[in-house]
């Protein structure tokens, strides 16, 4: 199934990940068999690429970018970043991590605290890891708007999540996550709200974001046209495995497994750059 | 805490509050209970008899009714019963509101936690709500009040506050629950946010409009439980309260002698938690936006 032995050195390895969702214990109920959600997958990415995740929904994929985010920890298995296991960091070393890993998420009415200013939601991962002055730290944030296309950046600074749109506010989100100058960045189906438009500005941005700080994807997405676009390989996941991974043209060109098939035959028919 | 967001929401909720013919007479009677209180300290001013406390009118003798000089009558010594009755206004809004602002305090701290940590500290902490919950509060007070002599007010308010938590920590905690997993929550934990910032940041601001709901639904529990406190003769002695007034009247046998000293405190404190009631309810229809009628906006 692995085909990642490239010179390149790896910068994301997972060995043997399992996650199983159990069910709660309860007394004098017998408990039914844990969820699996993802069953003891391999994976590699390497320095610099951007690296696609394509599963239907329910498959894993998104299962695999919070273990990687480190919201939620693998049942078995070890997730190797950047040669250190990560599973058992805690404390300083935790938030080092931290510093360098960062997500987008799905849903960008969900994924901002209304309650917090544009300025703030952008400087908290700041704050929270002591990076720069006040005053460096405000600068730091108004660029990093400029550079997500909210210029200029003064203006979006005092304003709330409900004044934006739905894709100013996924570029918000992608300021959070980049402001910190990560080296791996999961993006958890960034798109999957928007309309298709704005999708394709977004991912024009994050290119351009990639190119900028030389910054490691994960993209995560039901999508295979958006991951096609975007990612110089993708693995397809299917109910917790990894079906196969390739290049992104040899996915799609050159499916081997029955699922990608059959995946690549539901995509509908509009494709990018057609 | 006090952002823009909070501000805007506020003027948008007052606007729907305003509109609720409920609240509207909610806010017109605490409107004048309000002008009350603040009289309450301005009569002594005006002649040292009006002392709701220890102004005594050198001419009266007996409990008298309504006249020029003291419009509502005196009681049995000789005090003005308006000027008892405006301080009391002030006593039951010091209370009322005292005491609900330590609950909601205690209420939403505990909320929180609970709602944020989950596991044995939610469970412990719920288990200790439920078994003050089940508590009578005012019967808990006669007692410590029997055991250890009467209490200062802010003893009582303190322990009304204790008392009252429970309600409100279990509607925080399960605002919290919704909120924890919420996407800008888990942001914040992967910026590397604490959890005391992630607790105070981003799930405070979220649930203070409940909790201020809340402290509505308290005040008027306060107001009660002193003012049957106070009749039942386990007040702060030195402290006029309309609860003290009635206990008054009665100590002194003038129940069914003296109505214009026996119906204003109690009218009073009917108003009083009515008001706050309704309140309540015009605040939750603001909160609940299903409660609200078709063509209100929010």
């Amino acid at each position: 199934m692995e085909k990642t032995d490239t010179k390149n050195r790896l910068l994301v390895e997972l060995k043997q990940v399992t996650k199983a969702y159990a069910p709660k214990k309860r007394w004098f109920v017998r408990s039914s068999q844990p969820v699996l959600a993802l069953n003891s997958i391999d994976l590699g990415i390497e320095h610099g690429e951007v690296f696609g995740l394509v599963g239907q929904s329910g498959s894993g994929k998104t299962t695999t970018g919070r273990l990687l985010a480190k919201l939620e920890s693998p049942t078995a298995g070890e997730i190797y970043f950047d040669k250190t296991p990560i599973s058992q960091l805690k404390g300083v070393r935790l938030k080092a991590y931290r510093s360098r890993v960062q997500m987008i998420f799905q849903d960008p009415y969900q994924s901002l605290n209304p309650h917090l200013s544009i300025a703030e939601t952008v400087l908290e991962p700041l704050m929270v890891q002591g990076i720069g002055t006040r005053d460096t730290r405000m600068e730091k944030v108004v660029h990093t708007l400029d550079l997500v296309g909210l210029s200029p950046g003064e203006a979006f600074c005092h304003r709330y999540p409900h004044q934006l749109s739905g894709g100013q506010r996924q570029r918000v989100a992608i300021a959070r996550a980049i402001v910190l100058e990560p080296q791996f960045i999961v993006a958890d189906e960034p798109t999957s709200m928007l309309d298709a438009t704005i999708a394709i500005q977004l991912f024009k941005l994050l290119q351009e974001i990639k190119e900028t700080f030389g910054m490691t994807f994960l993209f995560i997405t039901h999508n295979l046209a958006a991951a096609r676009y975007m990612c110089d390989r993708i693995a397809v996941i299917h109910e917790g495995h990894i079906v196969e991974v390739n290049t992104a043209e040899n996915i799609i060109r050159h499916p081997e497994h029955p699922y990608t098939k059959k995946l690549i035959k539901v995509q509908p028919g509009f494709k990018y750059g057609r | 805490m006090l952002n823009k967001y909070f501000m805007l929401r506020f003027y948008k909720g007052w606007q729907i509050f305003i509109q609720n013919p409920l609240g509207k007479t909610g806010v017109i009677i605490l409107g004048v209970f309000m002008v009350m209180a603040i009289a309450s300290f301005f009569v002594p001013l005006i002649d040292p008899m009006y002392d709701p406390m220890t102004g005594i009118d050198p001419d009266i003798k007996l409990s008298t009714g309504p006249s020029l000089t003291h419009w509502l009558g005196t009681d049995n010594v000789g005090r003005d019963i308006l000027a008892q009755l405006l301080e009391g206004a002030k006593v039951a809004f010091v209370v009322g509101l005292s005491a609900a602002f330590f609950s909601i305090v205690i209420g939403t701290l505990v909320g929180m936690i609970a709602g944020y940590a989950g596991g044995l500290l939610d469970a412990s902490l719920m288990r200790l709500a439920d078994i003050i919950m089940v508590l009578p509060s005012l019967v808990i007070l006669l007692i410590l009040a029997s055991l250890f002599g009467q209490f200062n007010i802010w003893i009582i308010v303190f322990i009304i506050a204790i008392m009252r938590w429970p309600a409100v920590s279990r509607v925080i905690r399960s605002q919290t629950l919704s909120l924890k997993h919420r996407p800008f929550i888990e942001a914040s934990r992967v910026a590397g946010a604490s959890h005391v910032r992630i607790i105070f940041r981003h799930i405070m601001p979220n649930v203070l409009p409940l909790a201020f709901l809340y402290m509505t639904f308290r005040v008027t529990a306060a107001i009660l439980v002193e003012a049957a406190l106070s009749f039942l003769g386990f007040g702060d002695p030195s402290q006029v309260s309309w609860g003290m007034m009635l206990q008054w009247v009665w100590k002194s046998g003038h129940m069914f002698q003296a109505p214009y000293w026996l119906i204003p405190p109690g009218l009073c404190i009917s108003l009083l938690t009515l008001a706050f009631y309704m309140l309540g309810r015009a605040m939750d229809e603001v909160l609940d936006p299903r409660l609200r009628k078709e063509g209100q906006s929010g």
